[in-house]
């Protein structure tokens, strides 16, 4: 069975402080609940990807590490101090979410923005090089409500990364991007962490995560439920579904089949979920089970996120029994 | 302190260059004057020895002054609130105290060409005359009790979505500029008009210029009417930047 579950805490690095702590952290708007003992550490220089769907609370764990929103209870330490005393130190850059908005000055120049947003930091990194980084040298003289979606974000992560922070946060930052441009994006942010930088960034994309993060958070529901390396959402990936029909299913069999991670059996209708989907079609066969009408398919990026984010809750609800 | 000098000049720069908005800003007061001075005699006393065509030209100051503020802070700072950038500078090191008062003071910086310019007019169309002193004295006076409205612009600014700027910013400039006296004098008005017109900080602000030039000495119920917008709207935008640290910024 593919496991996803918490790190242990024996692997954090007890030598320097994380980039970034999470404890307890809960937070309401109004009634609603939005984070609900949310814990994680960040080493630095790791890359690590928020995933969760819409309303899992990425946006406000992203706004609580940038001082954007006060802590309400729990504890968020950015670089070893508070989240509003890190970003006014310039160690911090980040590229938000706009809405529908450009998330730029109107009726400027790209350019004067890039330098303005220079002389915010104590420490900048030299002009040519953030806009090597961001591939934006042919957009410098336009105006800033001129650009299309995609260059507005190249523009804003320009602005993200002019201070050479050493900790970077992206929030859904390929969200108004096209296939290509998504692609080379990544590339720079790969680049970018190479540097010994600490990436984190917020995402419902689950191949985005898997390609750029050196580790993957899963949240839900305002909490952890996952959290491992990307090879472990690569496994979890690569489960495949076999769905057949038996006259007599006896679900324990099914369930000791080679590959098999779940088995759902409905009336006559059996659903297998499976790692290895030819060992347990020819477990199947050797076995002598009276099968029809098998079909093997994938299950899917967006399965396997629902398949992680539902079984952890399960957990949490038998832990709680 | 770097970074609050970068942001200012940043401030005026976009300012000074973008010229529609100068052009409406300025266009507005100017224009007026030049339509409601044939209402009446330029020569007719109004207030006391105050003719109609000083006190137009007082008054078109005070709405000029409203209007830079109402549009260089209001519908400016919602747009950038909407669009995002403000939320981006948030994540500088640029302090979230030196954002609103770079606005407050970019649009005090508006209004002061605003001012002269009325003036200009004020004696070239018109045929104001004043003595330089006075004319330094009112320009300042007029100048540095328009601090409410930029303290108004900014707040407007802070409450209004950018779709619903225009119209609000559009709507507040005339409710502030007709009810305050600005485009015809209170005296004229029903009673009960007149009572309402003294809550309203575009009158107290025009009157505080009048009162300069007739002579009758300051009103204090004009200073303090305006003391007390710009401090009961400096507490509003306070408060509400700490509700947006709690809530998060919509």
């Amino acid at each position: 069975m593919a496991t996803f579950a918490p790190l242990p805490t024996a692997s954090r690095s007890v030598s320097a402080p994380p980039a970034l702590c999470f404890q307890d952290v809960v937070h309401h708007y109004g009634r609603h609940l939005a984070l609900d003992g949310l814990t994680f550490e960040v080493a630095r220089g790791q890359t690590i990807a928020l995933l969760g769907p819409n309303g899992a609370g990425k946006s406000t764990t992203i706004s609580l590490l940038l001082g954007l929103l006060r802590t309400q209870t729990g504890s968020v330490q950015v670089l070893a101090t508070t989240p509003q005393e890190a970003v006014a130190s310039g160690r911090v850059g980040a590229m938000l979410q706009t809405g529908s908005g450009s998330g730029l000055p109107p009726g400027v120049r790209v350019d004067t923005t890039l330098r303005l947003v220079r002389k915010l930091y104590p420490r900048p990194a030299p002009f040519e090089v953030t806009v090597e980084r961001a591939g934006i040298a042919a957009l410098l003289s336009r105006q800033t409500n001129r650009l299309s979606g995609g260059q507005a974000q190249r523009v804003r992560f320009a602005l993200a990364i002019a201070g050479d922070p050493e900790l970077i946060f992206l929030d859904e930052p390929t969200a108004a991007m096209d296939v290509v441009g998504r692609r080379s994006f990544w590339e720079m942010i790969r680049q970018f962490g190479e540097e010994g930088r600490t990436i984190v960034f917020a995402t419902h994309h689950l191949q985005e995560a898997d390609r750029v993060a050196d580790r993957i958070v899963v949240v839900n529901h305002g909490r952890v439920v996952a959290d491992g390396p990307s090879a472990m959402l690569k496994a979890a990936v690569a489960t495949k579904r076999i769905r057949l029909f038996c006259e007599t299913p006896d679900e324990c069999l099914f369930d000791s089949l080679d590959g098999v991670t779940d088995v759902a059996v409905r009336g006559c209708a059996v659903v297998l979920d499976s790692l290895d989907a030819d060992a347990t079609v020819r477990d199947l066969v050797s076995r002598n089970v009276a099968f029809r009408d098998l079909e093997v398919s994938c299950a899917g990026l967006e399965d396997a996120f629902v398949a992680l984010t539902s079984k952890a809750r399960d957990r949490r609800q038998e832990a709680g029994r | 302190m770097r970074p609050l000098v970068a942001f200012a000049r940043f401030e005026v720069g976009r300012l000074l260059s973008s010229w529609k908005f100068l052009i409406i800003t300025i266009g507005f007061p100017v224009i007026f004057y030049m339509l409601f001075l044939g209402d009446r005699r330029p020569g007719e006393m109004i207030a006391g020895t105050v003719t109609w065509r000083v006190y137009l030209m007082v008054s078109m100051c005070s709405f000029g002054a409203l209007v830079a503020a109402l549009t260089a802070a209001g519908a400016r700072l919602s747009g950038e609130r909407s669009s995002g950038w403000a939320r981006q500078l948030r994540v500088t090191p640029l302090p979230a105290w030196s954002y609103v008062v770079t606005k407050v003071v970019a649009s005090m910086l508006v209004m002061l060409p605003v001012i002269g310019l009325v003036e200009i007019v004020g004696v070239g169309f018109g045929g104001v005359h004043l003595g330089l002193q006075t004319w330094l004295e009112l320009t300042g006076l007029l100048w540095v009790t328009a601090l409410p409205f930029a303290m108004l612009g900014v707040f407007i600014g802070f409450m209004v979505h950018a779709e619903t700027a225009f119209p609000v910013v559009t709507g507040l400039m005339f409710v502030l500029g007709y009810f305050g006296g600005l485009f015809n004098p209170v005296s004229s008005m029903p009673r009960a008009l007149q009572v309402a017109a003294h809550s309203l900080p575009s009158f107290h602000h025009a009157s505080l210029g009048l009162g300069l030039l007739d002579r009758q000495g300051f009103a204090i119920e004009d200073w303090l009417v305006l003391a007390g917008y710009t401090l009961a709207l400096g507490l509003a935008i306070v408060l509400r930047h700490r509700s947006e640290e709690t809530r998060g910024i919509a």
